[in-house]
């Protein structure tokens, strides 16, 4: 199973400390020895300053409490280095602290500057500190701190290189501290800048788009609104352009986005497309159930499929989310993806058969006769299906679904009559007003 | 006189004898030196004894006097070929035909003397000339043409007695290079005939000359040349006499003054170029000697003046060769800059080999590397392929390939990387259309040719060296003469290319890129291809790039396209050819011979440009398979669409040139056995047509073109899974009204299918409601639904579409006087977007104009049969299909854009109005 493991494709373009997580859960699943993502913590953490967590794992891994020197050494760089860094920025952030004084501010950036400038002998230089200061309380771990100053930080700086990166910064802490709400909204802010900034090079921007994408990731799976919104995001063209060219394993979570949610159909038979093209770079359960249900129609394939899927999505660190219920847990996105699974093939079946056999779909859609029986009428009754069941025979009769042909007719012709309406309104519209202007 | 001419007959240079040129009566004479100078001097030569005429007419004075006549005969003959005479001409090749048997009675051997065989060669070269220059043939007289013919006839008919000889004598070194000078005389008009035979003498004697030669200083003469020449004898043998005494000034001046002589009339441009080698082996100093190089160079560049013909292969050869000394001298001494920005100081090449500072020489490597690649481009397209002399040709491309690797390897060392990518796209250029095979056949080829020539090479600069008494300057070979090559030609092209796209500049790039998709189509590997081709938008700005990467960017499509087939992939082969086939000049777009148009001619200018740019025959990507793919391709998407679409003969047609190949076929009265590709292919439709799906295969099976391709079995495999499918489809489509239901049984069998594939088309087709039935599963039936139509509904259903049409084009029209954006009707502003969204994608215009073909063939096919479908659905789909009317044409003016030459107006001003049209609703 670990070879559908997306890991080491996403953390390359994760923060270091969002990889974190991804490491949790992978120690939880046990999929890799537990040694190796030891280690692999272990080196993620030697660029950070989270020195005391470093050596907690190191005793843990090889069992002693002796800790290697370079550490113990880096850790007094590092206090040295904070205490600097905060005696650099203290003008600033006592200015900060004090709620008056914060109240002069304005909405003003040019006033605010010149005022800090003028009053406090605040210069460039103090804010350059904030920043330095905020992003080592980032790699300290202190995220919470980070998020406050950077967030302050952005309200002063004039340069926008630096506010973009405070802007990441900023993300990262959020979605550390799993506040997915104000996560979401920096989300929504950096992409805007991402798509509005004219960048260096195309280049960079689609390393952009793909390194957001990466983030949110983390905030679309756990934000309530996140499943809708993650089409929206990556289904957009140049986002998904992005993932085509370089990041082809995002598609399992556009994929799953896709079968979780019930609407959007029209962009979902482009997506449909995509995935198909995109067969040679990337395929997994995921993708490859859609295939077969949309494109080879082959069903017990996508029987198949189906149950690989279910083992994919208790392993992602994303999709496997679990929530703790009483006594046990649950994935609620594996209940529902299955849910949603068999109901696409169970419509596209239909669409193409007029008379099936129960037992046959019992089959097919992983459940026993009872409950099979039960499911369909279920869908009858809330008249998503148009289909009838022959108790004596056993099998689902389809109702036949030829639209009325005058339906169509006047149907056809409906939208002319307001289109030409429209169209003359709009010539006389034309026809005025050069008359008005004449007069 | 001749007496008098011969006393001083050593002295020969080609400039006395066409100083003499227009005294007309002492031409005669003047040439009969120049001949019987040679062999004199051969005679002279004790060694040279080959030669038997000169020493047997010592002996007897009858042969002497025939001999004479004879020789008479020949300038006569020089003299009308250089007034273009052929008349004349005539008559003096019967005479010396006639004095050819009394030279021989005389003689009483059976030997043909080498003079006439020398005259034969040079009739037959001369000849050849003027046959090959079509312009000078219209313009000569009646009587004159006449004769050049009947000339024709007379010398094929004379020249195969002697064919051994000829040969004979061509091989010699010494005459190729007569053969040489020949032509590059003959083509210019001032040029003179007596020359031919100077060059050689010069060629393998200047340095001998001095030493064997009588000095004969005290030889009058008037005519200034050969005072020149005359000094340049004494300069030359003051170098000789005493090389002590040659300083770095005397060869500076030497040097400067023949440099200045360069262009001048009346300088043979041999004997600049043998002036100039034997300078560089006096020079003094390494930077003299690499100044003195790369005029040496320059010199061997000139040798071809003309723009069509090319550089003679030994003259390439040696030019190779200098570089190669260049750069020996440039990785020796690491002070020595090369550089064309700055004019170096006059004194500067002074500096000897222990002078520490920088030392600027003036000269381009980039730009001698890229001129002697062209050269060899151009050998090759002027050969006729199918001779032995251009796969000889062929074997020099390795040696072009060391000079590359080292020039690259050079440039890099010196931090030059921009030029070096320069170079390394030659030998990307050079590579690209390599499949491994001839790649490994290449590098084998290299390994063994390096192995024999690396002997001769140790010896034969040694024998130059040793020849030339006074090489101050000796170079030792420090880079390599041998080619390295990865096993993969893969890994090269991506050393190669990645170096590109870090450095060169936009053509470089775009240049490397379509080579680099060449090539990733070439072995198959479809996605990367396409993922290249849409990362780098190049079809987007193809049509603003020169005619050559046009050309290239049309081989990479047609590359594409027949990779796309191979992996099975027949809507994406389809996209990529049927736009280079809808034109009917494939030929032309692919510069792979001239087409000609029945419309419009061509003016010569066009028409040599043309020529210039075609691609050397072993490049051809080979028009028969590309248009059976082609074909094929279209057969496949077409005919199944056809079937679907009976009744309607507006709706979609997939490939327009398929149908009226098509059309034509059909209304024929008889048909007869296949014979061309085209025929093979019509009849495999008809059969397809039928469903017979055995018969359309071994029809397409018996085309011979499929054993170009590699992997033979496999295509044929999965053409005939293909051929099934569709004929499946086409069947189905074709008779489902004459069914109630059909069992999949019947179906799998009919049609040699698994159950599963069988199931998954006619599922596919159920989905996309192409056709009107479902599955009755218990049975495993296709249960066919009845929806036609009745004909009042029909009709009704064309009037409502009509409606909608009519009610568009009103919208446009308004909008476009209106500017647009006023009319918000949703369906519109969908379509819109789109459009604006296409360029800005990374592949959006990719997907317009090749996969559409796929995508709006099944988008359009449901469109169509909508009419079975909830209505707000119908409306959609027949906006959705004005749509992808406009926009493929869109796609396709672009792509015409891009291809031609820019010639194709109808097309491009069709798109050109539906753009325009388009933009007014945006607007």
């Amino acid at each position: 199973m670990a070879s559908y493991d997306l890991t080491p494709q996403i953390a390359p373009n994760l923060d270091r400390h969002l990889v974190f997580p991804l490491l949790e859960f992978l120690q939880e699943r046990q999929l890799h020895p537990d040694e190796q993502i030891l280690k692999a913590k272990i080196e993620l953490l030697n660029k950070t300053n989270m020195v005391d967590y470093a050596m907690d794992i190191h005793k843990s891994l090889y069992h002693t409490d002796d800790v290697p020197q370079d550490m113990i050494e880096r850790r007094a760089e590092v206090v040295a280095r904070l205490k600097a860094l905060e005696d650099a920025a203290a003008p600033l952030v006592s200015f900060l602290q004090n709620p008056n004084a914060v109240q002069e501010l304005r909405a003003d950036k040019h006033y605010n500057l010149q005022m800090l400038n003028d009053r406090y002998q605040i210069g460039p230089d103090q804010i350059e500190a904030l920043y330095q200061y905020a992003k080592f309380q980032f790699e300290c771990g202190n995220y919470s701190g980070a998020a406050d100053y950077l967030y302050q930080y952005r309200a002063l700086c004039t340069n926008s290189e630096r506010g973009l990166s405070a802007l990441w910064g900023k993300l990262a802490a959020e979605i550390l501290m799993q506040n997915w709400d104000i996560a979401l909204e920096e989300l929504n802010r950096l992409k805007e800048i991402i798509d509005s900034k004219s960048f260096s090079s195309p280049l960079n921007q689609v390393q952009s788009r793909i390194w957001l994408m990466h983030w949110s990731l983390f905030i679309f799976f756990n934000h309530e609104n996140g499943r809708t919104q993650i089409i929206d995001l990556f289904n957009q063209e140049k986002y998904l352009n992005a993932i085509q060219t370089s990041s082809p394993h995002l598609l399992r979570y556009l994929a799953t986005a896709f079968i979780v949610n019930k609407r959007r159909r029209p962009q979902f038979k482009d997506f449909i497309k995509v995935i198909q093209q995109e067969q040679c770079s990337y395929k997994d359960p995921i993708t490859e159930f859609l295939t077969c249900v949309y494109f080879y129609y082959d069903f017990d394939g996508a029987q198949k499929k189906m149950r690989e899927c279910e083992e994919v999505i208790l392993n992602d660190p994303f999709l496997g989310k679990r929530v703790e219920e009483g006594n046990f847990s649950t994935v609620p996105l594996r209940d529902e993806f299955l849910e949603n699974a068999r109901l696409f093939i169970f419509e596209t079946y239909c669409r193409i058969h007029q008379r099936i056999d129960m037992g046959v779909l019992a089959e097919k859609l992983n459940l026993n006769y009872e409950e099979a029986e039960r499911w369909i009428v279920n869908l009858i009754q809330n008249s998503k299906l148009d289909a009838k069941i022959d108790s004596k025979t056993g099998t689902v009769l389809m109702e036949p679904n030829h639209p009325n042909v005058y339906e169509q007719l006047i149907d056809h012709t409906k939208a002319l009559q307001g289109r030409t309406y429209k169209l003359v309104s709009q010539l006389l519209e034309q026809a005025q007003a050069p008359a008005q202007a004449a007069r | 006189m001749a007496s008098r001419f011969w006393t001083q007959g050593g002295s020969d240079t080609e400039e006395e004898e066409s100083d003499f040129e227009d005294e007309i009566e002492n031409v005669g004479a003047a040439e009969t030196t120049g001949t019987a100078a040679g062999s004199r001097y051969l005679q002279a030569n004790a060694s040279d004894s080959d030669d038997s005429d000169g020493q047997k007419r010592v002996v007897r004075s009858a042969k002497d006097k025939r001999f004479e006549e004879m020789t008479v005969t020949v300038d006569q003959m020089k003299n009308a070929m250089k007034i273009n005479d052929w008349v004349s001409l005539q008559e003096s090749f019967d005479k010396i035909n006639k004095q050819l048997e009394k030279v021989m009675r005389v003689t009483e051997s059976d030997r043909v003397p080498n003079l006439y065989i020398k005259c034969l060669i040079m009739l037959e070269d001369f000849l050849a000339e003027a046959l090959a220059n079509k312009e000078a043939k219209k313009k000569m007289s009646s009587s004159n043409h006449k004769a050049l013919n009947s000339m024709k006839q007379k010398l094929k008919k004379n020249n195969k007695q002697y064919e051994e000889l000829i040969n004979k004598y061509r091989e010699n070194p010494e005459s190729e290079e007569d053969k040489h000078e020949d032509e590059d005389e003959d083509e210019e008009s001032d040029g003179s005939g007596s020359e031919f035979e100077d060059p050689s003498q010069l060629g393998e004697s200047t340095d001998e000359e001095d030493e064997t030669e009588e000095p004969d200083d005290d030889a009058a003469d008037g005519a200034w040349e050969k005072k020149l020449s005359k000094k340049d004898k004494l300069m030359d043998r003051e170098f000789k006499k005493d090389p002590s005494e040659i300083t770095w000034d005397t060869v500076n001046k030497k040097f400067k003054e023949v440099v200045a002589a360069r262009g001048r009339k009346g300088t043979g441009r041999f004997e600049q170029v043998e002036q100039l080698t034997f300078l560089t082996k006096v020079a003094k100093t390494p930077a003299q000697k690499l100044e003195i190089l790369f005029s040496v160079i320059s010199a061997q560049f000139d040798v071809n003046p003309g723009l069509s013909g090319h550089m003679p292969i030994n003259v390439w050869k040696k030019c190779v060769q200098n570089m190669l000394v260049i750069l020996d001298i440039l990785v020796q001494y690491p002070n020595i800059v090369v550089d064309d920005m700055v004019e170096p100081d006059e004194n500067e090449t002074q500096k000897g080999a222990d002078y520490n500072g920088t030392i600027r020489v003036w000269g381009n490597l980039v730009a001698f590397l890229e001129r002697i690649d062209n050269e060899f481009f151009k050998s090759l397209q002027c050969i006729d392929p199918h001779t032995r002399e251009y796969v000889e040709r062929l074997r020099d491309e390795p040696m072009f390939l060391v000079l590359a690797q080292n020039v690259q390897e050079y440039l890099e060392r010196v931090d030059d990387l921009k030029s070096a990518a320069k170079v390394a796209l030659r030998c990307v250029e050079l590579i690209y259309y390599k499949p491994q095979e001839v790649y490994d056949a290449m590098r084998k080829l290299a390994e063994l040719s390096e192995a024999a020539d690396g002997e001769k090479d140790c010896d034969e600069p040694k024998v130059e060296e040793s020849r030339g008494p006074s090489a101050f300057v000796v170079t030792p070979e420090l880079v390599s003469r041998k080619p390295t090559f990865p096993e993969n030609s893969r890994s090269l092209m991506d050393i190669l290319v990645s170096l590109i796209y870090k450095n060169g500049d936009e053509r470089t790039k775009a240049r490397a890129m379509l080579c680099d998709i060449y090539h990733h189509a070439l072995f198959d590997e479809f996605s990367i291809a396409r993922d290249l081709l849409l990362m780098s938008h190049l079809q987007d700005n193809i049509q603003h790039m020169d005619v050559s990467t046009q050309i290239l960017f049309n081989r990479a499509m047609a590359q594409v396209g027949l990779c796309a087939f191979r992996v099975g992939l027949i809507a994406e082969g389809h996209g990529c050819l049927s736009e280079l086939y809808s034109g009917g000049r494939v030929k032309e777009l692919l510069a792979q011979g001239v087409s000609q148009s029945r419309y419009h001619e061509k003016t010569p200018e066009q028409e040599r440009l043309e020529r210039r740019r075609q691609m050397p025959y072993h490049m051809h990507i080979n028009l028969e398979l590309l248009e059976a793919v082609h074909l094929i391709c279209a057969m496949l998407l077409e005919v199944p669409n056809m079937a679907s679409n009976t009744l309607d003969s507006k709706r979609k047609i997939i490939s327009k040139t398929f149908r009226r190949l098509l059309e034509v076929s059909e209304r024929q009265t008889f048909t007869g056995p296949p014979e061309n590709v085209r025929d093979h292919v019509m009849a495999a439709t008809r059969a397809l047509c039928k469903g017979d799906f055995q018969k359309a295969f071994d029809v397409i099976n018996s085309l011979d073109v499929w054993k170009l391709l590699r992997n033979q079995e496999n295509v044929l495999e999965m053409l005939k899974a293909k051929i099934k499918e569709e004929a499946l489809r086409t069947y189905l489509f074709t008779y489902c009204s004459s069914y109630e239901s059909l069992s999949l049984d019947q179906l799998t069998k009919m049609f040699d299918l698994t159950e599963a594939q069988t199931h998954s088309i006619v599922s596919q087709m159920m989905i996309n409601e192409e056709l009107h039935a479902s599955w009755d599963q218990p049975t495993r039936c296709i249960v066919f639904h009845d929806v036609e139509h009745s004909r009042l509904q029909a009709l009704a259903f064309q009037l409502t579409e009509k409606l909608s049409v009519l009610a568009e084009s009103n919208e446009r029209a308004v909008e476009a006087r209106i500017g647009g954006g006023g009319l918000d009707l949703p369906l519109r502003r969908r379509d819109n977007q789109e459009y604006a969204a296409g360029p800005a994608a990374v592949g959006g215009r990719w997907q317009d104009f090749t996969f559409t073909q796929g995508r709006q063939g099944t988008s359009g096919r449901s469109g169509y049969s909508a009419g079975g479908r909830p209505l707000a659905l119908g409306q959609a789909a027949a906006a959705g299909y004005s749509r992808d009317r406009s926009g493929k044409s869109r796609g396709t003016g672009g792509y015409y854009g891009r291809t031609g030459s820019g010639m194709r107006g109808s097309q491009m001003d069709a798109s050109a109005r539906m753009v325009s049209l388009n933009r007014g609703v945006r607007g």
